[in-house]
């Protein structure tokens, strides 16, 4: 479960995390803005728990502690609830790492357009 | 005209104009785990939109109602999730459209002059979130959790609350059935105040037990997440 994971290494390393950006561009806000739709969906895929693979509720938040405390230590929270879920995501197979790493990139080119 | 001849107040507030990887990110897991069906969009709003109105109002209302009637007061702590409907928080359907991961029974803890009461959840994270809305940060840390249940004195006064011997503490565990909050007793110099006074003093750290309801403060703790402290082991 704590193997690297190219695309969210390359992720931590730019480092945009929340405090950095928000003192970047002056904004008070002490949560970004992508927050509560994670929590969104961390609730949804508890609903989801019952299928195979799919971490259940206390599965999510032991591997969010784990790699937390590990691999992804130097990340804030939230980012480090979110870059963990991703890492459990596609260390149990739901999610192809290639398959994460070209849509990245789609939806960075989309939002940029 | 004046240069002046406009309104601050409605001056738009600075955003952050950079897409960044973690909004990417999130968008990205979203949008290929409802392409798998592992959720469905819809799902996915319904639960957002209860995370963004959940917070910690009606539990403060529920502790203010009860100091000022003693017969809600006796309701609240012997039925619990009748008193919950009365501040608008139906656990059996805290989200209108079936209940999230989170239900539960649910219990509130009276504190007394003698039991001081605090919350924890020392497994996970489980949380009072329909009627507390999220947890604070430093209440899912591995840190708090397992660290108030060994040392509760201890941490208590790293939030700044000193309790003396003569008040127990109890530490009540949360688990994915059972949710809890604290009532803490109301506090000197507010005889008089009316209830939405005593809603500003109740704050999310008072009903979580890390803190004392007091005149004049309306805010929580700001507590850094630390690592864990052997307090033992200390000097």
């Amino acid at each position: 479960m704590t193997e690297r994971i190219e695309a969210l290494q390359e992720i931590v390393q730019r480092n945009q995390v929340w405090p950095r950006m928000a003192a970047k561009w002056g904004v008070e806000n002490p949560v970004p803005p992508w927050k509560t739709s994670l929590d969104g969906m961390c609730d949804a895929l508890d609903h989801a728990a019952c299928d195979e693979n799919i971490p259940n509720f206390k599965e999510r938040r032991d591997e969010e502690d784990a790699l937390s405390a590990t691999v992804y230590a130097d990340l804030p929270y939230p980012e480090n609830q979110l870059v963990s879920l991703a890492h459990s995501l596609v260390a149990r197979g739901i999610i192809d790492e290639a398959e994460l790493k070209q849509r990245l990139t789609a939806i960075r080119e989309r939002l940029q357009a | 005209m004046t240069d002046h001849d406009h309104n601050h107040d409605r001056t738009v507030k600075p955003m952050v104009d950079e897409i960044t990887d973690f909004e990417v990110l999130e968008i990205a897991l979203r949008e290929l785990c409802i392409e798998k069906g592992v959720f469905t969009a819809e799902d996915h709003r319904r639960m957002t939109e209860f995370a963004e109105q959940i917070g910690p109002t009606p539990a403060a209302h529920l502790v203010a109602k009860a100091w000022l009637d003693p017969e809600f007061r006796t309701l609240a702590l012997a039925e619990p999730m009748t008193a919950s409907k009365e501040v608008g928080v139906d656990w059996m359907e805290p989200t209108g459209f079936g209940t999230p991961s989170d239900f539960t029974a649910f219990q509130i803890l009276a504190d007394t002059p003698t039991l001081h009461n605090v919350i924890v959840c020392a497994l996970c994270s489980c949380y009072p979130r329909p009627i507390l809305g999220n947890s604070p940060e430093w209440y899912r840390t591995p840190n708090y959790r397992r660290r108030l249940v060994r040392w509760p004195r201890q941490v208590l006064a790293e939030f700044g609350l000193y309790l003396p011997d003569e008040i127990s503490i109890h530490v009540q565990d949360s688990n994915q059935k059972h949710r809890f909050m604290v009532m803490p007793m109301q506090p000197e110099a507010t005889e008089g105040w009316t209830e939405d006074q005593l809603v500003e003093i109740i704050t999310r750290d008072c009903l979580i037990g890390v803190a004392l309801p007091k005149a004049g403060i309306t805010t929580n703790v700001i507590t850094d997440t630390r690592p864990a402290i052997h307090p033992g082991a200390a000097g």
